[in-house]
């Protein structure tokens, strides 16, 4: 492609195969409450400073303050907000207008032209986060707001005040409320440090579904690549590829996992990158496999008698024909990982305490006192049993819903 | 060698395959020429080193275990067993394209019609989307599919074969390439579909005055369309002169076996003619002649059991490989 043009106009441009197969997923309805789940968690994920904060949305200073306060209107709360929340807002908002942009891409632009505009659309909206990032990091100021608008409701000094949903911030420590069973106040009860768990719950939404997504994206990515070049090329390649990923498969992956983790400091990267680089082998295997029975498909001869480069012979014309195991494997692959590392920091080994995750929050219901508080393990096992769950169903109904229609059209 | 009317010409082309039971040479000692505007039909039995001689021109040949062994294959003068993976990747489809037998596989079954032919030209050619996508459906239009229009945003498995061919054909062609491999292009075609393919096959080669090489076991199609023939049997050329000459006078044994094979108009025959025995298996070739276990006229022949006979000029255009041939 020398020139690439956005062609815009009304032409019918046919269905394209991605098109076909959405159309097949969303005819099933459990795929679609299981979407529409994965939908509200994302949601939830990056909002979660907005549902769950102890810092008011707006809060109005009363009379009897200093004279210079007096009847102000305060925001704390994105005066709260660190660079990093607002970080996570610009990449929801760009990553929304790429979806947007899909749709209106899979309307408008030919199929042929789709991927190379899609990347230029990717690039585009990858600068500007990079950039988005950086500015705000730069102008964004690290400030803390410790002061207590609660407090200064009840005392008076404020007259009214507007606080999120759930209005505990996850950090906050309460001696007083502390392993209270769910009531008016705490929906979901508290926990032994008098932290909200609702609140905890919602914060926790964040860790657990970017370990899924980055670990499954890392491990996707080696993954493809390393199949693709195995199954194409064979012979010796292929031969030191499989017993590269024999070795990794024959290390058992959770000790492996413990044992760097307590290696390096804990952090939610690195665990997310230790889950990735550990389980590629699937999705290699699974690749390698598909492209050994695609290699000698005759349209894959005829694409290389037609003089296509390498790249394009791989990744356009036979990825696309084999992926259907490895987008099985990936809606999988997200629940494995949401499950490791709630094991991880079940066991000690996740995140560290005052970010919250929901195996860690897991662990918090047995190991104090000895006594058995339920609503604390409870909710938290919850949540990772419905999201593991829709994503295996997810997972399911995408098998199904390629594998048909790719029999039927070779 | 090469004069300026020859596109291609093959010297000695051995293509072996590296197998576990020992070297499969499937391809041995092939040499022809094919000049500007004409076709070649290279005929012979399954498993005989047709398809590998052309993908071999190609560079096509999976490599381990196939390796082609020895010989030059010059294109325009110039040797492309010399030339880098670049360099081949702006031959293929470029200048020589290709058709494969199986119309029905040979497409993307995740792209469509349209987008498929855009690649291609695309790829070689610089050219806009527009300029393609409208070079595309003319594409169409001339290997006689109708409404080029609508079929263009078609996935292939909405297609029939004879269609399918035809977009294989208009892919093939789109960069107007002057050397054309018609790799078995109607066998998996019923009859009508046959005749309409080759006739349009014709039709462009005229027009764009394009070399064809067409390989075929189908002598009725030889017949019609090849300037001339080269027949193979057992990994070699065993005979090879003008489509005419074949018909009215075979010198070999395998030839004459083929065209008597072949059912008569007007005739009444209860059986079919067939040559006896099978093709021999490329690890296993018998000594001498390889021909010589099938062969009616040489099989006492002590000569022809022990010594194998070269390609060898009989008559002015006229090549064959049998001790019996000048005879």
């Amino acid at each position: 492609m020398k020139k690439l043009e956005l062609k815009i106009d009304n032409k019918n441009w046919g269905t394209s195969y991605g098109q076909l197969v959405w159309q097949q997923l969303t005819k099933n309805r459990t795929n679609l409450v299981c979407l529409w789940f994965i939908i509200v968690l994302f949601t939830t994920a990056v909002f979660a400073p907005l549902i769950a904060n102890d810092k008011p949305f707006v809060v109005r200073m009363a009379s009897t303050g200093s004279p210079q306060v007096e009847g102000k209107v305060y925001f704390p709360l994105f005066g709260a907000l660190t660079a990093n929340d607002y970080s996570v807002f610009l990449a929801a908002i760009v990553g929304a207008i790429l979806l947007f942009s899909l749709r209106r891409n899979s309307r408008k632009v030919d199929p042929f032209l789709r991927p190379a505009v899609l990347w230029r659309q990717i690039s585009i909206c990858t600068v500007i986060l990079f950039l988005g990032i950086i500015l705000l990091q730069i102008f964004i100021p690290r400030k803390l707001d410790a002061t207590d608008y609660r407090a200064m409701l009840a005392g008076g000094k404020a007259t009214d005040a507007v606080f999120p949903l759930v209005p505990y911030g996850y950090g906050r420590t309460d001696i007083k409320v502390c392993q209270r069973p769910p009531n008016r106040n705490h929906w979901l009860g508290t926990d032994d440090v008098g932290s909200d768990v609702l609140c905890r719950l919602i914060h926790g939404t964040r860790i657990s579904l970017s370990v899924g997504f980055v670990a499954v994206g890392i491990s996707g990515i080696v993954g493809i690549i390393f199949g693709a070049i195995m199954g194409y090329f064979g012979g010796k390649i292929d031969f030191l590829g499989m017993r590269l990923v024999e070795i990794m498969m024959s290390v058992p992956t959770f000790f492996l996992i413990i044992t760097i983790v307590a290696f390096f400091p804990r952090s939610l990267f690195n665990i997310m990158v230790i889950i990735g680089i550990t389980s590629w082998t699937d999705d290699a295997r699974f690749i390698r496999a598909e492209f050994l029975k695609l290699r000698n498909q005759d349209f894959v001869q005829a694409a290389v008698s037609l003089g296509l480069p390498l790249r394009s012979i791989l990744f356009r014309h036979m990825l696309p024909n084999g992926m259907a195991p490895v987008l099985v494997s990936v809606t999988f692959g997200v629940a494995g990982a949401i499950f490791i590392e709630s094991a991880l920091s079940f066991l000690g080994f996740g995140v560290a305490p005052p970010t919250p995750s929901w195996g860690q929050m897991l662990s918090t219901g047995v190991s104090t006192t000895g006594e058995f508080l339920w609503w604390l393990s409870f909710f938290p096992g919850l949540a990772i049993f419905f999201t593991v769950t829709a994503y295996n169903l997810l997972g399911e109904g995408l098998r199904d819903a390629i594998d048909p229609k790719l029999r039927k059209a070779v | 060698m090469t004069d300026n009317g020859t596109i291609l010409s093959i010297q000695n082309l051995s293509t072996f395959f590296d197998t576990e039971q020992g070297t499969a040479k499937a391809v041995q000692n092939v040499s022809f020429d094919i000049k500007k505007g004409q076709t070649l039909a290279l005929v012979g039995e399954s498993g005989c080193g047709k398809s590998v001689t052309a993908l071999s021109i190609m560079r096509l040949i999976p490599s381990p275990p196939g390796r082609i062994a020895s010989g030059k294959i010059f294109f325009k003068s110039r040797d492309i067993l010399e030339f880098s993976e670049r360099q081949m990747r702006r031959i293929r489809g470029n200048k020589i394209a290709m058709i494969f037998q199986e119309p029905m596989t040979s497409l993307n079954p995740v792209y469509t019609i349209g987008s498929q032919i855009v690649e291609a030209i695309s790829l070689h050619q610089k050219k806009s989307y527009q300029q393609a996508w409208q070079m595309a459906q003319e594409m169409l239009e001339r290997v006689h599919i109708p409404d080029p229009d609508r079929r263009m945003v078609e996935y292939p498995h909405l297609l029939s074969g004879g269609m399918r061919q035809r977009v294989m054909i208009a892919m093939a062609i789109s960069c107007r390439p002057s050397l054309l491999i018609a790799d078995e292009p109607t066998t998996a075609l019923d009859v009508t579909i046959q005749a309409q393919i080759l006739d349009l096959l014709d039709e462009l080669q005229k027009s764009e005055n394009m070399s064809v090489l067409l390989i075929t076991h189908d002598l009725g199609i030889v017949a019609q369309r090849a300037d001339n023939v080269a027949v193979m049997y057992a990994s070699k050329i065993v005979e090879q002169c003008p489509c005419g000459e074949l018909f009215n006078n075979p010198l070999h044994p395998y030839t004459k076996g083929l065209l008597n094979s072949l059912p008569q108009l007007g005739t009444r025959q209860n059986r079919l003619n067939t040559i006896a025995g099978n093709v021999p298996e490329p690890l296993d070739f018998p000594s001498g002649c390889k021909f010589h276990p099938r062969c009616p006229v040489g099989c006492n022949d002590k000569k022809c059991h022990t010594e194998e006979p070269a390609l060898k000029q009989v008559s002015a255009n006229h090549y064959a490989a049998c001790w019996y041939a000048e005879k």
